[in-house]
């Protein structure tokens, strides 16, 4: 498919993951998704939009999201991306595969 | 992840219906995105260069998600093949020349495998057929031969370990008598196992068993052929039960045999199959069985062996009159089984004896490919230089180099398909016309000839080879050239020795074709030793029975066709003068005070005024004439070849010899020698004939009328069959020919081997001219400026026409040079085609050579002279 992405900062997959995890609190569009990410990381976590958008489009082909068009708070037509079924078991899928290997690689760091 | 999948083949496809849709939204997603991302930084002119600037190139953006949403491998396809289509109509030569060429080159190879694997590879449609074999008889000197002797069938039925089944088809042509008309048949006399061992069934009615096929049976049965059923019945289904005439006796059809069965001879179908029971002496027979299962071929063949030996011991009798050596040569035959599961081996033997011819044919066509390869990759090359300024920008312009080559790549696929699809119509056309030249009649033939999976991938894979292997070369070296060598000079060398290889292959073909025409030229001109015109044959058959009513019908006959206005002479014979060769003879000349010597040769009766009228000379003595009858002394004639052969210097008058055994030398005295002629066919060696009157033997119960007539003389044919009508109203007259036509019908293949190498070596010459063409071309717009600068200094029009030409000749030199060794090797091949001349032929040669150069030189002339009525200034300019 050619579609090779620039991940910018972030490792492709936890973009992903951080997406899911962000839209799991309710149907969000892009900007806010992005804003989010960035807030909550302490701007540490920078996503740029050539990374983003074809994100938020594959996880829609691939079933993990779903979008409408909804009208923003500035009244503006925008599109909302909201977490299916199959993303909230993924999601689950991927926390918990997180959670096993940052604890893996702390028990080493610290051991160390 | 397959869920996933289709989900997202779901979306794409609606993506692809809702294609603006898709657009619009991408569009303003992302101006969403930007406008909040202003209005974080103040919403003023300022802010919104600046949320511009964070968030990089959308149109990137947009084109990677709008890729995520299409079918992008299909899409690019679509796009490559309507690119590909574009730019192939945009050069309609070039594409047409390309295409035509593969066609001919796909089709003629095609049509040849096609042909192999028709008459070779393709199964039986009966039961079983990889159990048949057949029996074939090995004598000492190496022949092999497919007539057994008929005993050998009947002891092969007594076996009981090899076989499970063995049967016999002998051939004959009983004269039909339908509707007034007697006419020839060809009836298969089979074995009553024939049927039920092949396991077919009658289209309609009963095929016929061992019942039928008994010396007593009550009435006599037949089987007829779809064909002559079609033919002679007008498909009328009340056939079944209806009689037919053949020879005078009346048989049955009791089945008509559905269109698909042609017995086990591809290469002819009978009218009808009778019962073998119904000859009484079937003489020699084709023998096949099926092998048990378990037992091998070389089993079965020593099992058998013994049994052969009896049939061939219990044959020891009739070989009383011949010289100890052919006895001795008779009884040491030996048994072959060969397997018979794609049939009998008329057809793949009449293959064999012409297998030489097929093989060059083979050898010309794949030759013929071959060039046509050459210069499609040579027409690509030059295309992809001449597109290298189109290649260079689009590189320049970020096309990714692989999705370049692809699309050239497309274009070349496009082109070898087209080639492709195209050649497989010149093969159905190619192989009826292949077929029509190899096989006698080509509508008595059951030849299936519709293309199977095999053929069409067979035809398929070579011109998709043939577009990868020579299409993918140019377009990595166009691609690779870049933007600073879009020059594209660096191919020219390798285009350069493609083109000599091309225009040396042409030459094979030049040569190949000059000899077969000459050959052809010699074979129709040879001297046969008489004369050929205004000569006309007819087989005569009278119902007739008796001998003494026999004789009354030859000698009205001779009285009626002398007396006919526009005859000027006409003569009975046992054979005809030209097309039979005679019958083969064993003789024993006298040799006073030693024992006879014993010789083979051919012998022919004929009747007096018979010389006159096929027009050989009478060297010494005399002819036959009116005293050489019955009770007058035993007389013959010789040729020349017989006489120098076993007299030497002496004179052979009075000489005797005899044909029926060593004691009978005394038997005929000869009183004449004449002049030699072919008597089989135009390519025969001469060989030894002896002549007897045709009144002194007991009258036969056919002859061959030999007229002689004034003027053209098949206008004389009707009222010939008129006269011999009128003496005998059942009489079956048959084979109406002349000489030139028994000639041309002998030299089909020659003459198709002639056509065909001419075709080709015009095709090849055609696509060699077009090769040199486009080099010099080429070479010209590159020279331009160069050219300009020549004619600004002083050169002529003649100094720059030399200058190109030049080049061209230094081509054709070197396409001779490769051609010239290589026809010579390749003429060697083709010697046994070739009649009265050498393959080595210095004229073919020299001609090949000129034709070569002069169409060479005419093809790089055109773009020569162009350059030389350059405008100095312009030419100048032109960089």
């Amino acid at each position: 498919m050619g579609a090779q992405d620039k991940p910018g900062d972030m490792v492709q997959g936890t973009l992903d993951m951080l997406v899911l995890k962000t839209v799991a609190r309710g149907a969000m569009h892009g900007y806010a998704i992005a804003e989010f990410i960035q807030a909550t990381s302490n701007n540490v976590l920078r996503v740029e939009e050539g990374a983003l958008y074809p994100a938020l489009h594959r996880l829609e082909l691939r079933g993990l999201l779903a979008s409408e068009w909804g009208v923003s708070e500035n009244n503006r037509r925008a599109k909302y991306y909201k977490l299916t079924g199959a993303g909230r078991k993924q999601l689950t899928a991927e926390s918990e595969h997180w959670n096993r290997m940052t604890s893996a690689i702390a028990l080493v760091m610290d051991t160390a | 992840m397959l869920l996933e999948r289709l989900s997202a083949s779901w979306l794409r496809a609606k993506a692809l219906i809702h294609r603006r849709k898709l657009d619009r939204d991408l569009d303003e997603e992302l101006a969403f995105h930007l406008a909040m991302r202003a209005r974080k930084y103040g919403d003023d002119p300022a802010a919104h260069r600046a949320a511009r600037r964070q968030f990089g190139n959308p149109t990137r953006i947009r084109e990677t998600c709008r890729e995520l949403w299409t079918f992008a491998t299909l899409e690019t396809l679509w796009q490559d093949l309507r690119y590909a289509v574009r730019t192939l109509a945009r050069t309609p030569a070039f594409s047409v020349v390309a295409v035509l060429s593969l066609a001919l080159g796909i089709g003629a190879n095609t049509a040849l495998f096609s042909l192999m694997d028709v008459m070779l590879l393709r199964a039986l449609p009966v039961k079983n057929p990889q159990e048949l074999v057949e029996f074939v008889r090995a004598t000492p000197d190496g022949a092999m031969m497919t007539n057994l002797p008929y005993p050998v069938f009947e002891y092969f039925r007594r076996d009981r370990g090899a076989l499970s089944d063995v049967f016999a088809i002998g051939w004959s042509r009983p004269v039909l008598r339908a509707g007034g008309v007697s006419r020839r048949a060809s009836a298969h006399e089979v074995s009553g196992s024939f049927f039920p061992s092949l396991g077919v069934q009658a289209l309609m009615g009963r095929t016929f068993g061992p019942d039928d096929d008994r010396a007593g049976a009550a009435n006599r049965v037949a089987v007829i052929s779809y064909a002559f059923w079609s033919r002679q019945f007008g498909r009328d289904p009340s056939a079944v039960g209806a009689d037919v005439h053949l020879s005078g006796e009346r048989f049955t059809v009791v089945g008509i045999m559905p269109p698909e069965f042609f017995g086990l001879d591809r290469g002819e179908v009978p009218d009808l199959w009778v019962p073998l029971a119904v000859d009484p002496d079937p003489g020699e027979v084709w023998v096949l069985g099926r092998l048990r299962p378990g037992v091998s071929v070389e089993r079965a063949r020593a099992r058998l062996e013994p049994l052969f030996q009896q049939a061939l011991e219990s044959l020891r009798d009739s070989f009383k009159l011949s010289p100890e050596r052919e006895r001795k040569k008779f009884l040491s035959q030996r048994l072959l089984v060969n397997r018979a599961t794609e049939g009998a081996s008329g057809v793949r033997w009449s293959y064999w004896e012409y297998s030489s011819t097929m093989k060059i044919l083979i050898g010309l066509t794949g030759l013929v490919l071959l060039i046509a390869c050459a210069n499609l990759a040579n027409l690509l090359m030059a295309r992809s230089a001449a597109r290298s300024r189109e290649i260079g920008i689009r590189l320049a312009l970020g096309a990714g180099r692989w999705r370049l080559v692809r699309q050239l790549m497309t274009e070349n696929l496009l082109l070898a398909l087209a080639g492709g699809a195209l050649g497989l119509l010149v093969a159905g056309w190619g192989h009826r016309l292949l077929l029509g030249f190899l096989v006698r009649d080509p509508l008595s033939v059951a030849l299936d000839f519709r293309l199977d999976h095999r053929l069409l991938g067979f035809g398929l894979a070579l011109s998709v080879a043939t577009g990868l292997l020579f299409g993918l070369m140019p377009a990595i070296r166009a691609t690779r050239a870049g933007m600073y060598r879009q020059r594209g000079a660096s191919n020219l060398p390798l285009a350069k020795s493609l083109l000599a290889i091309q225009i040396g292959l042409s030459m094979v073909l030049l040569v190949g074709a000059g000899l077969a025409a000459r050959s052809l030229r010699n074979l129709g001109a040879a001297d046969l030793g008489l004369a050929r015109e205004s000569l006309l044959l007819m087989d005569v058959r009278p119902a007739a029975i008796t001998p003494q009513a026999r004789q009354q019908f030859w000698m009205e006959l001779t009285r009626r066709v002398s007396g006919l206005p526009g005859v000027r002479s006409m003569a009975l014979a046992g054979d005809a003068v030209f097309g039979n060769g005679g019958w083969n003879q064993t003789v024993w000349i006298d040799r006073p005070g030693e024992p006879a010597q014993d010789a083979k040769v051919s012998d022919n009766l004929v009747s007096p005024g018979f010389f006159a009228t096929a027009g050989i000379p009478i060297l010494t003595g005399r002819e036959f004439g009116e005293r050489d009858r019955e009770n007058a002394p035993l007389v013959a004639l010789v040729n020349q070849t017989f006489a120098r052969r076993f007299f030497g210097n002496e004179n052979p008058i009075g000489k005797r010899f005899g044909d029926r055994g060593q004691a009978s030398s005394g038997r005929y005295e000869i009183v004449g020698v004449v002049g030699d002629a072919k008597y089989g066919s135009v390519r025969e060696q001469t060989r030894p004939m002896v002549y007897h009157p045709l009144w002194q033997e007991p009258p036969r119960a056919s002859f061959v009328v030999h007229v002689r007539t004034v003027s053209e003389p098949t206008a004389l044919a009707p009222s010939l069959r008129r006269e011999i009508l009128a003496i005998d109203g059942e009489a079956l007259i048959s084979e109406v020919r002349t000489l030139p036509q028994v000639i041309r019908r002998q030299l089909r293949q020659d003459r198709m081997f002639a056509t065909l190498a001419s075709f080709f070596a015009l095709l090849a010459l055609a696509l060699g001219a077009i090769g040199i063409y486009g080099i010099v071309a080429y070479r010209v717009a590159q020279r331009t400026a160069e050219i300009g600068v020549r004619m600004a200094l002083g050169a002529q029009r003649g100094d720059v026409l030399w200058l190109i030409m030049r080049e061209t000749l230094v081509l054709l030199a070197a396409g001779a040079a490769i051609g010239v060794p290589a026809a010579l090797a390749a003429a060697r091949l083709v010697k046994s085609l070739l009649f009265g001349l050498n393959p080595w032929d210095p004229p073919t040669i020299a001609g090949a050579t000129a034709v070569l150069f002069a169409a060479g030189a005419l093809a790089g002339f055109l773009p020569a002279r162009r350059a030389a009525s350059i405008e100095p200034t312009l030419a100048l300019r032109s960089e």
